[in-house]
């Protein structure tokens, strides 16, 4: 029914501020953990800084007097698991791991698909990983793979302290234990990163090594060389700063690859188009429009290309995918 | 801005002090809520505000050249430039792309080529919904239902931050006068306002977004992977879903506008309850069935102008209908189930006039008949609606049927059950408890639908996209 008005439903406006207020300092003591995450999630900026200045104290004042325990009882109850932690090797780790691994095989093998025993393909990443999963769904013969698609939106490696990939990964894997493993990510990384006590931008050529190190760790915890890992960083973007970054990440992920057994690189940056963006693309002589508005993420009609270019490296290594086109 | 987030929490905050500071001061409070709704909607990106300037200075003119002149054929001149303007914009942003990539496949079927380029144009939120609402003004003036407003009144109708993005679709004749009136500070309508608040935030996050992750979106992304009793399961969740995503959207809305003392339109009524498609369009999505049958439905002669017409018009109505949510053929189909169903509906009533079903058939066929086309809606494309429905048979193991799940989408639909003055008491109750009491209480629910959406926050509603 439309609100009708009744005496007994009034209050005066000083009241309902009364509420309203209670109300958010209650969900922001109790909530003080997410709030920090979410502050850390935003662009940086003043809403940013505002965000972080107030919600850290806060979150050590409720931290200490126990007040995260009923939002940890709720997460548990809603099956949530924690995304971030401290001290892990994402954050914080040696270059060695993108030491050229001289043992590393041209060519690995792993369990072939029958339709008895398909194989469990997990695709994951942030928000450019829906369409391409859910393409390369239609893609894969059906009697011989079965895709799983767990999109987190808004995630990179770049914010940790937001979302953690490596222990994504690891609960990931631990839970699913797929057979092989799509990670389609990087279109939210453009956040500066610590290394030591340095604060590096993109066009640092740390940046680019520290992404790669973030990269290779993420790809070891999502089990490369016991199964393979198809990583697959950010295609051409129409805002030339964001292509660049992109650039630079590809750049990154090729050489964590290079170090990481299992690990495929997928190149959709320079092998779509010439590496130009565009906003429409030709699949099998008809024209279609490729990107979103965002001039980001590939619509899903134009998702058919990069699933392509995935199915081509998959190819590699199963030999029911040979034929693909 | 969307609702649920840090940001507009400290928005509203501020906004809700200074609006009811400002109300005894006209002057002062009309500039003020219109610079704070362009804030709420200019904030992902400010240049969409120039659009909605624009169509409020356009339809103000209009409406001022329809009001002033007493030539007919100058206001019916008038009248059909604002229209042109306003459905204009709706196809540039809206249907131009869907209109070039058919024409292109049109011509490359025949063998030529389109010299057209396929450009991605970005689509402001909101403005299905403010074209609607602009339209729906001028008309009203035309009509002689409506004044004609100032350009600031204007402006505000179209843009007041609770209902910009997405409904309800409010009517001149329910906002104005509002506007024209200060409200009164001492009788805010608290119960409803902080009720409607509470509820669809509960709705959005906890049934929603659950429903959504859990076993709709696994479902529809890769039909044949799953069996026929998840297939059912996620078509009776979307029906959850979507119902609980806009219904819960529209609460905030109204809520929000409610603590600032303003009343929107009910947008809702229990739809799921329905006993016939009519009686559903009723419920569901109100304001726009009203809009649709306003403005398109009576002008094209309604039910006036024999049986025939009739059938015809509700199909174009509901044709129409589903083209405002989105240039793609499932869309379009939808709205052909519903105008299908409904001239179905119509005959048979005329057919067998004595004829009554018992209600439970009743219910059941309705309520079958709007998850049919749910189907089409959610789907994206023709190929995935096929699929589902070819799978709804299929056996095999079913690890999304859950216990939480199955309990969700009943829930969603058996609260619907409950009888209005049930809301009404617990509001009544509500208000009469201390401040800090229903401050904590509501604390506790922001708390709870936080840590159902988990760290990667709310998922967009579902309407933002129209």
């Amino acid at each position: 029914m439309p609100p009708r008005f009744r005496k007994d439903l009034v209050m005066p406006a000083g009241r309902v501020l009364g509420v309203i207020v209670i109300a958010l300092l209650v969900a922001a003591l109790f909530n003080s953990e997410a709030i920090v995450r979410a502050g850390e999630s935003m662009e940086r900026g003043p809403t940013r800084d505002i965000v972080l200045s107030i919600a850290r104290p806060l979150d050590d004042a409720a931290g200490a007097v126990g007040l995260h325990l009923p939002r940890e009882g709720l997460d548990l109850a809603f099956g949530q698991e924690d995304k971030t932690g401290e001290g892990t090797e994402l954050e914080e780790g040696s270059t060695a791991i993108l030491r050229p691994n001289r043992r590393k095989p041209e060519r690995q093998s792993f369990v072939q698909p029958t339709s008895d025993d398909p194989i469990e393909v997990f695709v994951t990443g942030d928000s450019q990983a829906e369409f391409i999963g859910q393409l390369l769904t239609d893609a894969l013969p059906d009697d011989l793979f079965d895709v799983e698609i767990a999109a987190r939106n808004s995630t990179g490696l770049t914010n940790p302290e937001f979302f953690n990939w490596e222990i994504n990964a690891q609960q990931e894997m631990a839970a699913r234990a797929p057979d092989a493993v799509v990670m389609v990510i990087g279109g939210n990384d453009g956040f500066n990163v610590l290394v030591g006590d340095q604060l590096y931008g993109w066009g640092d050529p740390e940046w680019q090594t520290e992404y790669a190190r973030r990269a290779a760790v993420v790809m070891r915890a999502l089990g490369a060389g016991e199964r393979p890992v198809y990583w697959v960083p950010p295609p051409t973007a129409r805002d030339d700063e964001q292509n660049a970054i992109y650039e630079t990440q590809n750049g990154a992920v090729e050489e964590a690859a290079a170090a990481v057994p299992g690990a495929r690189y997928v190149d959709i940056f320079n092998a779509i188009n010439d590496g130009e963006y565009s906003d429409e693309l030709t699949i099998d002589g008809d024209r279609v429009l490729a990107r979103q508005p965002d001039g980001i993420h590939f619509t899903r009609e134009g998702a058919e290309i990069p699933v392509r270019l995935i199915l081509r490296a998959m190819a590699r290594d199963y030999e029911a995918l040979r034929d693909a086109p | 801005m969307s609702f649920p987030t840090i940001e507009f929490a400290a928005f509203f905050v501020i906004v809700f002090v200074l609006s009811w500071a400002l109300m005894p001061h006209p002057r002062a409070w009309r500039p003020f809520i219109l610079v704070a709704s362009y804030v709420f909607y200019g904030w992902v990106d400010w240049r969409w505000v120039l659009l909605l300037v624009a169509s409020s200075l356009v339809n103000t003119v209009a409406a001022q050249v329809i009001a002033r002149t007493p030539s007919q054929r100058t206001r019916k001149r008038a009248l059909i430039a604002a229209i042109a303007f306003d459905l204009g914009l709706l196809c540039v942003f809206k249907y131009l792309g869907f209109f070039v990539s058919e024409m292109d496949d049109a011509l490359n079927s025949i063998g030529l080529g389109s010299p057209l380029p396929l450009v991605q144009i970005v689509l402001p939120i909101g403005i299905s919904f403010f074209t609607f609402q602009a339209i729906s003004y001028v008309v009203d003036v035309y009509r002689g239902e409506t004044r004609a407003a100032s350009l600031g009144d204007v402006a505000i109708l179209q843009a007041f931050f609770p209902h910009l993005v997405a409904g309800p679709i409010v009517r001149a004749n329910e906002l104005l006068p509002q506007l024209r009136t200060p409200r009164n500070p001492r009788e805010v309508l608290a119960g409803p306002g902080l009720f409607l608040i509470a509820g669809g935030l509960i709705k959005k996050t906890v049934v929603a977004d659950e429903l959504a992750r859990n076993v709709v979106d696994p479902v529809f992304n890769d039909p044949g992977a799953h069996s026929g009793l998840e297939v059912m399961l996620a078509i009776y969740g979307f029906a959850a879903q979507i119902y609980c995503d806009f219904s819960g959207y529209t609460d905030l809305a109204i809520g929000l506008a409610l603590l600032l003392g303003f009343v929107l339109p009910q947008n809702f009524n229990r739809p799921y309850l329905a006993l016939s498609l009519q009686d559903f369009w009723r419920r569901w999505h109100m304001t726009l069935s009203r809009w649709l049958r306003d403005y398109l439905y009576i002008p094209l002669g309604g039910n006036r102008k024999g049986r025939r017409n009739t059938y015809r018009n509700l199909m174009l109505t509901m044709l129409l209908g589903g083209l405002w949510h989105g240039a793609a053929w499932t869309f379009v189909i939808w709205g052909g189930i519903h105008g299908s169903a409904l001239s179905a509906e119509r005959w048979a009533r005329e057919r067998w006039r004595d004829f009554h079903l018992p209600t439970w058939a009743a219910w059941l066929i309705t309520f079958h008949v709007v998850c049919l086309a749910w189907v089409f809606f959610r789907s994206p494309d023709l190929s995935t609606a096929f699929g589902m429905l070819g799978q709804v048979f299929a056996g095999g193991p079913s690890p999304l049927v859950t216990l939480p799940m199955v309990f969700l989408t009943v829930a969603a639909i058996v609260v619907q059950g409950v009888p209005t003055r049930v809301w009404e008491r617990a509001e009544a109750w509500l208000v009469t408890r201390p401040v800090a009491a229903q401050g904590v209480a509501l604390g506790l629910i922001i708390v709870a639908a936080d840590a159902a959406v988990g760290q990667e926050g709310v998922a967009p509603f579902i309407y933002f996209q129209f």
